[in-house]
């Protein structure tokens, strides 16, 4: 990892992370500052408990899950669904700007031209990648911690910790899989196409997974079935084992990626 | 000092380069020239370790520049041919991080201090802010303030008015001076005529000649738009043997190879309406090349 390279990249992303920064928090702002009164109406949970099971797992929300609670409200809220896509869309458009948009403009050109090598500018390009990523898994984290305690909702903050962990190793591998089609196709839009393609595919899979018996083995296909928020906030499932399994893909991606970059015809 | 030997790079579409031989020796400048898509940016992508030569060898200073990219590039400076920056950085700060990924050394802020006087770039305005010709200045600076022993410059002059053209001769041969060994591509002959001593000329992908300035100089044409007062004088102008062509009513084209004398002697004895020399551009010095 280059230093000077990381603070210069790190600086273009800055806007952007503080952006999204600010929204998560707002929206996280709002939802703590609502939850209070949803939750003392008893009509809500009957609503919420009425809704067909396919129905719920499109927002993320699992079969027989309590509906009470305000775990279930903010996996359903947030987590589940508009959190994990803004993560994966922050993630496939910074792995793009990172390498593949820089090298169909040719403004590598002036960084590869010094003896930093092609493998150590891309794990600096990695670094601000998954960097970026943990910022805004920081803040979301972080975020909730703040206003939870300000309006006074109790929660266990051992499995908020634990769920941001697993949301990271899940983004990291978004974002891997971003970088490795960026430095295998070494043009932006095909290679942003190919990653919001399969984060697309993974996505859908899931959800018609959860649709119907007949299609649950669909889910297993999907990277987001390793993801579930809700049991993971209510303490019912332990993320270690799919932490360790998606940092074990990462590790892959990460492989390939820098093996494809390095041997890589760059017309720059 | 850099060794191209059988050097051969195709893309699908079948564009490239076949068969390039050629060598500068270390302190030597070699300029090289050809019309656009004649393989001059691949030659010099192919000397930076960004594309893998299909077969041939290159090598800078013995060090092969596929295979030891990196170790390379510890004695070249490089402009590319195509200038993009991060934008969002003022000149100071993208030039400050060049200089630390190449080690930082105090010299390399001088020598930038220096450059950006020379130039009259103000460094503290953002790159996003930018004229081309700016961004042109911002490069050279990138490239000359390293202090390598090598300088593979793309189209430096690109972008720059002509005062400023001058001014980057001037520092190039400042730089020779100093016992540094250039590749230079471009369209203008008039830099490499100023500074490199041989000149190799591409034409769809293969290499049709390497010169060295002066015998160019020798078989260099001069050309001249001549009017005179009437269609008589023209036709004297004819009878001295000179190569006019382009003909219409009191005015022509006159080209001149070598010594001027019979030029000036016919252009006495006529009246001058008007008197152009033509920039010497590539295509007119090295017409026979192009046919």
């Amino acid at each position: 990892m280059n230093r000077a390279l990381f603070r210069a990249m790190f600086k273009q992303q800055r806007k952007k992370i503080a952006a999204i920064s600010t929204g998560i928090f707002l929206y996280e702002g709002l939802l703590t500052w609502v939850y209070p009164v949803v939750a003392k109406n008893p009509a809500v949970v009957q609503v919420a408990e009425s809704i067909p099971s396919a129905v719920k797992t499109v927002f993320g929300v699992p079969e027989n899950a309590r509906t009470d609670t305000f775990e279930a409200f903010i996996s359903g809220q947030f987590f589940s669904r508009i959190w994990v896509m803004l993560m994966a869309f922050h993630g496939i458009q910074t792995a793009n700007a990172l390498l593949a948009k820089m090298i169909d403009d040719c403004s590598l050109a002036l960084l590869l031209s010094t003896p930093v090598s092609r493998g150590e500018i891309l794990s600096t390009q990695a670094g601000v990648l998954v960097g970026s990523g943990a910022v805004l898994v920081a803040v979301t984290i972080g975020g909730l911690f703040f206003g939870t305690s300000r309006f006074g909702i109790t929660i266990d903050h051992g499995n908020y910790i634990r769920l941001g962990i697993l949301g990271l190793a899940l983004f990291t591998l978004i974002e891997l899989y971003s970088l490795f089609f960026s430095a295998w196709l070494v043009e932006g839009e095909r290679a942003v196409t190919y990653a919001a393609g399969l984060t697309l595919l993974f996505y859908s899979l899931d959800i018609v997974g959860g649709l119907s018996d007949k299609y649950s083995w669909l889910r297993n296909l999907s990277l987001f079935r390793w993801f579930q928020p809700q049991s993971i906030l209510e303490g019912t499932t332990n993320p270690a084992g799919s932490i360790i399994g998606l940092n074990a893909f990462s590790a892959v991606l990460w492989y390939y990626a820098k093996r494809v970059f390095e041997r890589q015809d760059l017309a720059i | 000092m850099i060794e191209v030997k059988e050097l051969n790079k195709l893309y699908s579409e079948g564009r490239g380069i076949r068969n390039l031989n050629f060598q500068v020796d270390f302190g030597k400048a070699f300029g090289f020239l050809g019309p656009n898509g004649a393989g001059k940016t691949t030659t010099i992508r192919l000397l930076m370790g960004f594309l893998k030569p299909d077969s041939g060898r290159v090598t800078i200073n013995e060090l092969d520049c596929w295979r030891e990219k990196a170790e390379v590039k510890k004695i070249v400076s490089y402009l590319p041919g195509e200038l993009h920056f991060m934008e969002s950085l003022t000149a100071l700060d993208f030039l400050d991080l060049i200089a630390r990924m190449h080690g930082n050394k105090r010299q390399i802020k001088r020598n930038r201090d220096y450059l950006a006087s020379v130039l009259e770039l103000d460094l503290k305005i953002l790159i996003g802010k930018m004229s081309k010709g700016m961004k042109q200045k911002l490069g050279i600076i990138a490239a000359l303030m390293l202090d390598k022993r090598v300088l593979i410059l793309d189209e430096p002059t690109s972008g720059l008015d002509p005062l400023m053209q001058k001014v980057f001769i001037d520092l190039i041969l400042e730089e020779k001076k100093r016992g540094k060994t250039l590749f230079m591509s471009s369209h203008q002959f008039v830099e490499i005529d100023r500074t490199c001593e041989h000149v190799g000329i591409i034409r769809e992908g293969e290499l049709l000649t390497i010169q060295s300035i002066s015998q160019l100089r020798d078989a260099e044409h001069q050309t001249f738009e001549i009017e005179v007062e009437n269609e008589e004088e023209l036709e004297f102008l004819k009878q001295r043997q000179l190569n006019l062509f382009n003909i219409q009513g009191k005015s022509c084209i006159i080209r001149i190879t070598g010594e001027m004398d019979k030029l000036w002697l016919a252009l006495t004895q006529v009246h001058v309406i008007s008197f152009r020399q033509r920039s010497l551009d590539l295509e007119e010095a090295f017409m026979d090349f192009y046919r």
